[in-house]
């Protein structure tokens, strides 16, 4: 399958699937990816299909795209993912797939193996399941006084409860005590916001709804002063201490890599299902000035940190 | 084998806490670095199928040696190499020290041991130090040297479309410069066979369109001209054959070339072969006077021959050379125009001879008269003679008979004399070639007229040189004209007047004869018209008007000319010179001495003056002639 032979005029027509507008930055990775491969406008055309956080919405966006018959699809998270593989497998549809960053794969039943994902599947591991254990580790290593950290996880997503059995496992082998939260739930954090106290912290997991839900969480973490971990550095700049996970931005720039190797011939089966290729690790100085918490200076040390300019407390 | 020691472990993904057994040199790795100062671990996958290497570099902490070791992911490096969008089959790949390929866009080359570049394929390799990994950039020499192919193809297709259109433009040129000659030409050979042509058209303003113009031209005007000449041709041969003259081309080898119809018809002979002289004139030699024989003459040769022609007798022509001035090669240098003028001259005859009539008519009262005269004497003798010897006369005797009979034999040869020049003068006769006496002739003519002058009381004068040399002619012609002048003379006095007639010889060539009156004279307006035939000033019955016209003819014919010189009221005189025969000067009667009869009976003269000189100068003897080379143009020779 190789799309891009001399002499094809016509662009090659790539679907694009979004669950929410958050994820757009991925999208904007992805075409700058392709771009510094050296691919041009003219060569490669997006159809791209955003749902708006809607589960109903992306599984009529999932029936046109496949209507259109695309090239390839570029999925940008694990839940558009899984849809498009059970529509696929339902219809028996084959058109090649790069998911540009979801956590655990394999764990999902979108590849048999890492190094030789089989089927149309492949793409970005993002490891937001399996590096939730670590950023346990980095959230209770940069705020050393912390005595529990509460854990908010959607049950109604796969990774989300993965991500929290592999912090579960981590918090036993840190010694540190962890509170699970089900964001699913209404009550989730309305039960934060009484019970968050002094001396805790909140770590988010994986979950297109708990990325909806930022803002309020940031929210409750001014209010009550608390450290709090994310996955993405969006979610620091809006206000949490820190975040570590692979960017949206970079995970769409490393799958265009995928992209031109599928449109270059390779079969997706064959492409090994990489990590990112960066985990960025970022802290808010203005929320870390804030808190008013003891830090760890040698760990700040090899953060990127954000907000520089109201270094000292000034504002708040 | 030596086990390294943990200290301390930082992960990205992992949590910060060592596993029991894990074991992070390899053997190798460990052996170097005991002697180098950067070891590099072989390229491996880490767990999660991540392409890693491992890099260890050896410090000293006092006096133990220790380690720091990462491991890198090479995943970014790798993929980035792999995915890199290439064109035209091109491909980057990247070998480890050990020949793996670790990096390859197409990923089922990956791990596998690369052999060294094909000679297929073209490539440029960077070699990465320290770690002695190959960068590698491939390229089919199909597709590399695709563009320089397409480039010979293209370059061939170039030269070929070059060749193509230059001989386009050579054929375009060709055509462009050769159909315009082409369409000349063709039209050339259309005129040249004289078959209708077009006028060359083009519509272009070099030289080929100004030829094409000036052929147009050209060819106008040839056509214009050619059918002038054709109109030209067709006038002269409508004149040629409808002349009534033959008309011949002849060389200056006397050959005939051509003939006209006419001339033709009169020869019955189209033969060519012969020469002009025995086809026209049956002579063995060339003419007398021929252009041909005599280029220095530069005149037209002009002569009458008579040729039996048949059943219908003799004819005369007029035959005439003219020589030409732009001769065709082989066409003949002189024309020979043959004119019959048998009509003509039969027409002439009866002219004379109707003349001749009128004088007779005019003189027979006078011939009855004079015959009358000695009649009646030799009547009277005769009767006297009778009667005496009826009465027995005794006086009668010999001699008085000898003397009645001598007188009656006197008188009747006077009237046979008479009779004779009566005869003589009205016998019709051809021109007949002889040596003339002109006192004998004059003598002869005056005695036809002398009833009528005494009748009128004319007074006549002769004067008759001594020794005049003869004249070659027709004496009896010559006789008709003085007979002509003295009648005109005679009607001009009417009654009482002096007529003179003389005859002398002028430079010894040329004998002149005059007949002076006394007459009215000639009205000057007349004076042009007194040789024309028919033409007379005398009343109704009195003459014919063919006289002069008859006299200038003979003259004509003798050699020689006539010249009227006449004052109104005074007189005319008529003035006739002809060539003398100087040969038979000597043989002539020159005893006897001029012929003087004053009969002045009276004189009427009229007064008036006029000139006319019908030939300015006299003609001259063909011999004489031949000898000085003058103009022979208007001297008629009978044959």
């Amino acid at each position: 399958m190789l799309f891009l032979e001399s002499g094809g005029d016509e662009p090659v027509e790539i679907g694009v699937l979004m669950i929410g507008e958050n994820r757009y930055e991925k999208f904007t990775g992805l075409e700058a990816g392709l771009k510094d491969l050296g691919y041009t406008d003219n060569e490669v055309h997006f159809t791209v299909k955003n749902a708006h956080d809607d589960e109903v919405l992306i599984e009529k966006q999932i029936d046109e795209l496949l209507e259109d018959e695309p090239n390839l699809i570029v999925t940008l998270g694990g839940i558009e993912t899984q849809r498009l593989k059970a529509k696929m497998d339902e219809r028996n549809i084959e058109i090649p797939v790069v998911f540009a960053g979801l956590a655990a794969p394999k764990e999902l039943g979108l590849i048999k193996d890492y190094k030789s994902p089989g089927g149309l599947f492949t793409g970005i591991n993002n490891y937001h399941a399996s590096i939730s254990g670590k950023r346990l580790e980095m959230l209770t290593s940069l705020v050393p006084a912390i005595e529990r950290v509460h854990v908010i996880y959607d049950s109604k997503i796969d990774v989300s409860k993965l991500s929290l059995e592999e912090t579960r496992k981590a918090a036993k082998d840190l010694g540190v005590a962890i509170s699970p939260c089900d964001a699913s739930s209404k009550e989730c954090l309305d039960t934060l916001w009484k019970t968050v106290d002094d001396g805790e912290a909140i770590l988010i997991l994986p979950s297109f709804r708990i990325e909806s839900l930022t803002a309020e969480i940031v929210k409750l973490t001014e209010e009550k002063k608390v450290a709090a971990m994310g996955l993405y550095d969006f979610e620091a700049k809006k206000g949490l201490l820190a975040s570590y996970g692979s960017s949206f931005y970079s995970q769409g720039y490393q799958a265009s890599r995928f992209v031109s190797l599928i449109l270059q011939g390779n079969k997706p089966g064959e492409l090994p299902v990489e990590l990112p290729d960066g985990i960025r690790f970022v802290v808010n100085q203005q929320t870390k000035d804030s808190l008013g918490v003891a830090i760890n200076q040698d760990l700040l040390h090899i953060a990127e940190l954000i907000h520089p300019e109201v270094q000292g407390g000034r504002k708040r | 084998m030596i086990k390294a020691l943990w200290k301390k472990r930082v992960s990205r993904y992992e949590l910060n806490i060592a596993g029991d057994n894990e074991r992070w040199f390899t053997d190798e790795m460990w052996f170097q670095l005991q002697t180098l100062d950067r070891v590099y671990g072989q390229v491996e996958f880490n767990q999660y199928g991540q392409p890693v290497m491992k890099l260890a570099i050896p410090f000293y902490e006092g006096e133990s040696k220790k380690a720091i070791g990462v491991v890198v992911q090479l995943q970014k490096i790798i993929g980035k190499i792999s995915s890199m969008r290439q064109d035209h089959s091109s491909y980057i790949y990247l070998i480890d020290d050990k020949d793996r390929v670790i990096a390859h866009q197409d990923y089922s080359k990956l791990w596998q041991k690369q052999t060294s570049g094909s000679e297929d394929e073209l490539g440029v390799t960077a070699e990465i130090e320290d770690l002695n990994w190959v960068l590698v950039m491939e390229q089919p020499k199909t597709t590399a040297f695709a563009p320089i192919n397409r480039m010979l193809q293209s370059g061939i297709g170039a030269v070929a479309l070059m060749i193509l259109t230059v001989s386009l433009i050579s054929v375009w040129a060709g055509l462009y410069f050769t159909k315009p000659i082409v369409s000349i030409d063709r039209e050339m050979n259309n005129l040249k066979q004289g078959r209708k042509i077009k006028p060359v058209k083009m519509k272009r303003t070099d030289e080929l369109g100004k030829l094409a113009d000036s052929f147009n031209d050209m060819s106008k005007e040839l056509l214009e001209k050619s059918r002038l000449l054709e109109q030209e041709k067709e006038r002269l041969d409508v004149v040629v054959n409808g002349i009534g003259a033959g008309l011949a081309l002849v060389t200056k080898e006397y050959r005939i070339t051509w003939m006209n119809p006419i001339l033709k018809g009169w020869l019955k002979e189209d033969r060519l072969t012969l020469p002009c002289y025995a086809v026209i004139g049956g002579e063995n030699a060339p003419c007398l006077n021929c252009p041909i024989t005599c280029p220095d003459l530069d005149k037209i040769a002009d002569e009458v021959m008579k040729f039996k022609d048949g059943a219908n007798g003799e004819r005369i022509f007029r035959h005439r050379v003219f020589p030409l001035n732009h001769a065709i090669d082989e066409e003949g240098e002189f024309l020979v125009v043959l004119e019959d003028i048998t009509e003509q001259k039969q027409l002439e005859e009866t002219m004379i001879q109707t003349d001749k009539l009128s004088a007779l008519g005019i003189m027979a009262s006078s011939f009855a008269h004079e015959v009358n005269n000695p009649l009646a004497t030799i009547n009277v003798y005769a009767e006297d003679l009778i009667d005496r010897m009826q009465a027995d006369d005794e006086d009668l005797d010999e001699d008085e008979m000898e003397h009645y009979l001598r007188k009656i034999k006197e008188n009747t040869e006077r009237c046979k004399r008479i009779t004779g020049n009566l005869l003589n003068f009205s016998r019709k006769n051809d021109w007949t070639e002889d040596q003339i006496r002109v006192k004998e002739i004059i003598e002869n003519s005056v005695s036809l007229v002398e009833h009528q002058l005494k009748k009128q009381r004319i007074q006549l004068e002769l004067h008759v040189e001594e020794g005049l040399p003869a004249v070659n002619g027709d004496g009896l012609k010559l006789m008709q004209v003085i007979v002509n002048l003295i009648n005109n003379a005679v009607d001009a006095m009417e009654s009482e007047g002096r007529l003179v007639v003389s005859a002398s010889e002028r430079n010894g060539d040329v004998v002149s004869i005059k007949v002076t009156d006394s007459g009215h004279g000639i009205p000057a307006e007349a004076m042009d018209k007194l040789f024309d035939p028919f033409f007379t000033t005398k009343p109704v019955g009195k003459g014919t008007g063919l006289g002069l016209s008859v006299c200038y003819g003979i003259i004509q014919q003798f050699g020689g000319s006539i010249t009227i010189d006449s004052k109104p009221s005074e007189g005319t005189t008529v003035e006739i010179q002809l060539p003398a025969e100087r040969l038979l000067k000597a043989g002539l009667d020159v005893a006897q001495g001029p012929i003087e009869k004053d009969r002045s009976i009276g004189s009427h003269l009229q007064a008036r003056e006029s000139v006319v000189n019908s030939e300015n100068n006299y003609e001259r003897s063909a011999q004489e002639i031949m000898e000085v080379g003058y103009d022979v143009s208007n001297k008629i020779v009978s044959r």
